[in-house]
Parts: C-alpha cells; structure tokens; sequence
C-alpha cells in the first residue's frame, strides 16, 4: 500500500494481514501513517498503489467521533439504513433494532438519547453500534481509549475480546502500549510510512515496541533538581465555567518549584481551570498569586503582565497563527514588551533551546509538523522567567522525541524556580513529571497524591468518578 | 477571517480576468456588440489620450481610499459593508466645513480633509463600538448604516445645515483655497492622488512594522491566540473600524474638495462598494489594491467611453465588477471549507 500527500509518504509500501478473530494493534508516533493506513483500509482515502481485500463490511470507528450530535442514538446508528414504512420511517421497528443491537454486544444503551447529551463513552458506544449493525468482518478502532476512563477501558476492551471471539478482525490503531500488551495478539510497528516491526505480542515487550517506533533509544527526560516549593499560587473554594466546562469549588496550591499534575479524562472541568487562570473567564472564589489575591475579572493580558503563561489545549487554533512565520508567532503575547527588532533574536533563542525545524524563523508556521509546532508554543511561553506555568495537554498529539524535549524544558523550568500547572489527560505523562498529582472528576478534585505515594489503581478509580 | 480572504493574489488574478473578459464578452455579444470592439473603446476610453488617463486616475483615486479603508478592517478580521455610507459622510462634512468657514489655503485644505476624515472615522467608530461592547454583528450594522447616512446627510443638507447658493441637496462651493490643486492642468486629476498613494504606503509599513499593526493583524487571523496574548479584542475591532471609517471618510473629503468643489448627496456612484472588490482583488495588501484601484478606475472611466462609442450599455462594468466580488468570495468560501 502507498499513499503520498504532497511530498510526504504518509504510507510507504505497507503490507497488513488482519485475521479473523484476532485483535491486531498497530502502533507508530503521530505521523507514523497509522491513521492513514486505517483510512485507506476503510474506504476514506485512496491509496496511490496497492489494494485491500476483505471478506466482509470494513467498519471503522474513529478518535473524533463521526456523530451527528442534535439526533437521537438510533438515528446516528441506523443512518441511511433506517427501516422504512414507504415513505415513512418505521420508528418503533428502529428502536428495537438498536436495542437488539446493544443486547447482542453487551452494550447497554437508551436508542432514544440525544447523543449530545450522552458522555463520551457511551457516544463511542453510538459510534461503535453503528458499524456493528453492519456487521462488520473488519473492525478498525482509531485510538479507541483516548477519551475513556481506565475502568471503561477494560470494560470496551471486554467488548472488544466478544467481538474477536465471534470471528470479527479487529484492528486497534493506539499509542498507549500497555493496552496494547494486555489485549492484542498481534502487533505491527510503523514509522515514517513503512512497517519496521511485526510480532506477536507475547514475545515483546513495552520497551522493545517503544524503542522501535522511535528508532532508537526513548530520550530521557531531565533530571528533577531537589528544589523546596515555596507557596505561590493558592486558590480557595474556586468555582469557574468556561463553555460546557464546570469547575466547582477547587481548592489547591501550586508551590514555585514544583509541578503539580492534574490527572482526570477530557471533560472534567480541566479547559473552565486553564481558562480561568488564563483571564478568559472570570471566577468565583479567591485564589493568591505570589502573596496577592488575583482579580476575578482579570483581563489576559493582566495574568501575562503576573508572570503566568497558558499553554492551551489547542496549538493551532489557540496559541498559533497559522498564516504567519515562526518570528512573528515567537513573540505574540511579547509584542509590546519587544521591540519589533528584537523579535528575530528572540525567534533564534526559541529555536535553538527547542530545536524546532527547520531552524528557520521565516518558515511558515502552518507548514511546521505538529510537534514543532507545539516546541514553538511551549518555548514561547517558557522564555523570559515565568512565574507560573499551566500546560494544558502539553505534548498532545506530538511524537516521543517532541514530548521528551517538551516535558524536559517543563522539568527544568521547576528546577530553576517556576510553578508548574500540569493538566494532562494521559496519566504517563504526569507520572513522568509531577511532584504531586491532584485528581479531577465531574468538575470537583476527588484525590491528592504526593509523588511518592501515587496509586495508580487508585488514581483510575478516582478519576471514574468513584469515591 | 481575514487570513481566509487572502490567498494567492496571481491565481486570483487568473480568476479576475477570466471573469472580466469572459463575462464581459458575453454580455456585449448580448448586446450585438463585438467583443472586440466594446474592450477596444473601453481601453481607448480609458487610456487614449492624457485627459483620459488623467481621468481613469481620478477614478482609481476615489476606489483606492474606501478600498485601503475596507482592507484595514478585513485585516482585522472585519467586514466594512459601509465605506459608502462614511465617504459620503466625510464627503459632506469637508463640503460643510470647507463652505462655512473660509480660511487661507495653508489651513482650508487640511481643515476640510480633517473635518472629512474625523466623520467617517465616527461614522465607522459607531459598528465598531457595538460590535466590542455589544458583539454586534459588523457586516449588518455597516450595511444598515449606509441607508442611515444617505438619510442623514439628505436632512442636514437640507435642513439645519442648509447653505443655499447651490441645488436643493447640495452645499455651497468651496473657496478656491479649500479645494486641492490639479496634479494635471485643465483635469480633475488632483493631489488627492499623491495623497491616496502616500497613505497606501503608509498603511503597509503600519501593518507590517508596527506593534499596532501587528496586533490587529493577530486579530484578524488569530482570534482566540490573539485573545491569550493579551490582545483586547474589542478595542482593536473598534479601532480598526473608526480607522477603516476615517480613511473612507478622506476619500469622501478629497471627491468634494478636488473634484466636485461641494457637497452633493450623489457625489458617490457606489465607490464605497465597488471598493470592496477592489480590496479583495488586491490581496488586502495596499500596495497591491493601488494597481487593483487603477484597473477598476479604468473600468469605470472606460465604460463611459465603451457607452457612447461602442452601444455598450455602461451596467456591464457594474455586471463585471459584482461578478468579480462573488467568484473572488466564493473562491475564498470554497478554501477555507477545504482546509478545515
């Protein structure tokens, strides 16, 4: 299989073999062509040369789900294959259809839910009812657990083995190897387009598998420096609402030299804290910054004249320009306090520190990968000494080398004296950096944890939203 | 927005030309007119003698002002519908003031472009204000604007503000030391050229160069980043529309004070809409929207011409030009849909 975009050889002479009844992980880094390849098997995208054999429906559930979320479930499920009564639509007999369905896979589900009102694990139950009324000889799952709980990994992963059991192929495209190694059979490795491992699983390991995606040794992150936090930012009964996003009456600290994790799945109340902290949204409360209470109504530009920087969620519709050169995107929140001389200085130091390329400050930002992109994000908002850092989904979407280097600098922006705010959705990653973790669920922090008591286990149940 | 609306300027142009002489072909070969012919009168009509040129020149001028003013405000991430409604607003107050008080020529010029530029940029400040203090949505109040300043310069004109001496929605004639010398004798080419082509190039090292311009650059095609940098949203959305205003509002001044010598409420055959065209043709970029301004002028000069020469009906420029907005926005719609 080969499929080029521009000049990119998304995939590059790939050959897969799905069996039935096996479940096969494919793993790579962002940009790997994973998702390009699962694309292609699925009918979505053309492939430039090769062809995909299947001795059935190939159905396809993705990361961002496909659901038309103002509709009922059994109108998203039974889309365009609705039971029809001449010109009308047998309601009653779709119902039951959908209902069936659910019992057949042990998926419990109310066909007549709006689907925007449904949590996100039960909206991949839509998305996921909705290819097995097809039944499906193929099923490629595009990193499935992204959204989920730990307690409802297990559980779909359960659906997943009935499935595989009744003869289905399965195809879980993921970068979480620990699933990988605890529910495939198979695994195939891809970087850069081509297929640079295959084994079965009980013959590998997380190490070995890691070690190949990246194409060679996992670099390590920085080292932590003994610091002693001193109290910096102390928030009070702290309750904010950004969008559909809740916070409701947070009360922690974040200590100048020490990163505190906020652990919790997509949907907790993570974007209404960054946000507030960031003076988008005004909240209710009190919270001290630095021995002085921050102004409720503050504007962004007030908390960025405090020293505290937002690394948003989203890079490319939040932190970036997409249009403009790397210079002009360095020193955006920095223009005033800049000479307009000063920003290609300022644009080399950022490039160097944060190895983004191509080293080039004119390159157009747009054109840069994902992972470069997010260096150029977090190395401007680390320049210049801040005092407190929040870094929301800080190495999202990037690959390892990026998110090494991106966790690194975090590192030793604590070591040299900051506050680091770390709202991750991945718990590797805060395990990886903080020095106490705080755990998130329904908008309301159930769980602390210092660094050398974390419970993993217990973090999970935590964040389920069980007490 | 903005960012949408500016995309590769010589596939745009490939677009501008197939339309114009695609489409212009057309409607002149409905006219039982020769293709040939009716270009051939309306390039002649523009660009045949020197009086012609100086006149195509005049008309570039009247298009460049509204169109760098309606390029501000889309580079903000803004849609100024209603640079009609401030030139004419700013075309009156210059042929108010420049009539009511005559001073020596060193102070009765920039008295009246001052007095032209300050209404239209209070005339453009009022969408801007509802828009950062109410959200308002810009694109309505502008268009709705322009029916309220024709309105209200018909009422002042008339009424409180009457002067007599000239026709009933007139004001008088300005003293010849308010009016802008001629850049060529015996035309109606002035200085107000200079003065537009100076401005264009004065905006392009705003934009470009400085803090200010940045930051509503930021605006137009970063919303929310510009937002977390600390960029105030709607101070730069009604600064950059009082802007867009103003420098409609010294289009406005220069067409009373240069070419007509008063105030008349027709003193605009649409330049303030027609520019909108003019603005997206040339890429948002003022220098580029100086040559976009000398080929709309050329259309509007040489359809006089194509008119009396060729039996053209003159419409056909208007045809062309409304044309050319469309494919130009439904080009960009059609982008931007693809990319996201």
């Amino acid at each position: 299989m080969r499929r080029r975009f521009g000049s990119v050889r998304a995939v590059d002479g790939v050959d897969l073999s799905l069996l039935p009844g096996e479940i096969h992980a494919l793993v790579g880094e962002n940009g790997a062509g994973k998702s390009t390849l699962a694309a292609i098997a699925y009918g979505a995208v053309r492939a430039d040369e090769g062809t995909v054999d299947a001795t059935g429906f190939v159905g396809l559930v993705h990361q961002h789900f496909k659901l038309i979320e103002r509709l009922r479930v059994w109108e998203n499920v039974l889309l365009n294959r609705e039971p029809r009564r001449g010109w009308t639509i047998d309601v009653a007999a779709a119902r039951a259809r959908v209902r069936a369905l659910g019992e057949r896979y042990g998926l419990d589900i109310d066909p007549d839910a709006v689907v925007e009102t449904l949590p996100v694990g039960i909206k991949q139950r839509v998305e996921l009812l909705r290819e097995l009324d097809r039944e499906p000889a193929v099923l490629l799952l595009d990193e499935p657990t992204a959204a989920l709980a730990p307690s409802e990994i297990a559980s779909f992963f359960a659906t997943v083995q009935g499935l595989a059991a009744r003869g289905t192929a399965v195809l879980v495209v993921t970068h979480k190897l620990t699933e990988v190694i605890a529910y495939s059979q198979r695994v195939t490795v891809m970087r850069a387009g081509k297929v640079v491992a295959r084994h079965l699983t009980s013959e590998t390991g997380i190490d070995q598998i890691a070690r190949e995606m990246v194409g060679g040794d996992v670099p390590a992150l920085a080292a932590r420096a003994t610091t002693v936090a001193t109290p910096l930012l102390d928030v009070r009964g702290l309750s904010a609402t950004s969008g559909t996003s809740e916070l409701l009456d947070a009360t922690f600290a974040v200590g100048a030299g020490e990163i505190v994790g906020i652990a919790g799945i997509e949907g907790n109340g993570q974007s209404a804290l960054a946000d507030a902290l960031a003076g988008l949204v005004p909240f209710a409360g009190s919270a001290d910054f630095a021995g002085r209470p921050l102004r409720a109504d503050d504007t962004p530009a007030a908390r960025l004249a405090l020293g505290i920087r937002v690394i948003p969620q989203d890079r490319r519709s939040e932190a970036l320009v997409l249009d403009w050169n790397v210079r002009d995107n360095v020193v955006l929140g920095r223009q005033r306090s800049l000479a307009p001389a000063q920003y290609g200085a300022a644009a080399r130091e950022v490039i160097e520190r944060f190895d983004v390329r191509p080293p080039n400050a004119d390159a157009i930002v747009d054109q840069l990968s994902g992972g470069n992109q997010q260096k150029l994000v977090v190395g401007r908002m680390l320049a210049g000494a801040p005092r407190l850092v929040v870094a929301y989904q800080p190495t999202r979407g990037i690959d390892i080398g990026a998110a090494a280097l991106v966790q690194s600098r975090l590192i030793e922006a604590r070591n040299a004296g900051a506050g680091v705010l770390l709202i991750s959705f991945e718990l590797d990653e805060i395990f990886a950096c903080a020095d106490r973790v705080l755990v998130i669920a329904g908008g309301r922090f159930v769980g602390a944890f210092e660094r050398a008591d974390i419970d993993r286990g217990r973090i999970g149940t935590l964040m389920a939203g069980h007490r | 927005m903005s960012a949408v609306l500016r995309t590769r300027t010589a596939r745009d142009l490939i677009v501008v030309i197939v339309v114009v002489f695609g489409v212009g072909s057309i409607a002149m070969l409905l006219a039982h007119v020769s293709p040939l012919i009716g270009f051939g009168a309306l390039f002649d009509g523009a660009f045949g003698t020197k009086s012609e040129v100086a006149e195509t020149l005049v008309q570039a001028t009247n298009l460049l002002f509204p169109a760098l003013g309606i390029a501000v405000a889309f580079r903000a991430g803004l849609f100024n519908i209603g640079a009609e409604g401030q030139l004419l607003l700013g075309g009156f107050a210059a042929g108010w003031v420049g009539a009511q008080f005559p001073l020596p020529g060193y102070l009765a010029i920039p008295m009246v472009l001052t007095a032209g530029t300050l209404a239209g940029g209070a005339w453009g400040a009022i969408p801007g204000f509802l828009r950062a203090r109410f959200g308002a949505n810009e694109v309505i109040a502008t268009l709705m604007l322009n029916v309220v300043a024709m309105l209200l310069a018909t009422f002042l004109v008339t009424g409180p503000l009457q002067q007599g001496g000239g026709g009933a929605s007139e004001t008088a004639t300005l003293p010849k030391a308010a009016q802008l010398p001629d850049l060529i004798a015996d035309s109606r080419l002035t200085w107000a050229f200079i003065i537009a082509l100076v401005l264009a190039f004065v905006l392009r090292w705003v934009l470009q160069r400085t803090v200010f311009g940045y930051e509503l650059r930021a605006a137009g095609d970063a919303p929310l980043a510009a937002k977390r940098a600390g960029i105030d949203l709607g101070r730069t959305a009604f600064v950059a529309m009082a802007l867009s205003g103003a420098i409609a509002g010294l289009g406005g001044a220069t067409l009373v004070s240069g070419v007509l010598h008063r105030f008349n409420i027709g003193l605009s055959p649409g330049y303030g809409f027609i520019a909108i065209a003019v603005a997206l043709v040339g890429n948002l970029d003022p220098l580029w929207i100086i040559v976009a301004s000398i080929a709309f002028g050329m259309l509007q000069s040489g359809g006089i011409a194509m008119q009396a020469e060729a039996g053209v009906p003159r419409e056909v420029v208007s045809l062309v030009t409304g044309l050319v907005i469309i494919a130009l926005a439904g080009r960009r719609v059609m982008a931007s849909r693809r990319t996201t």
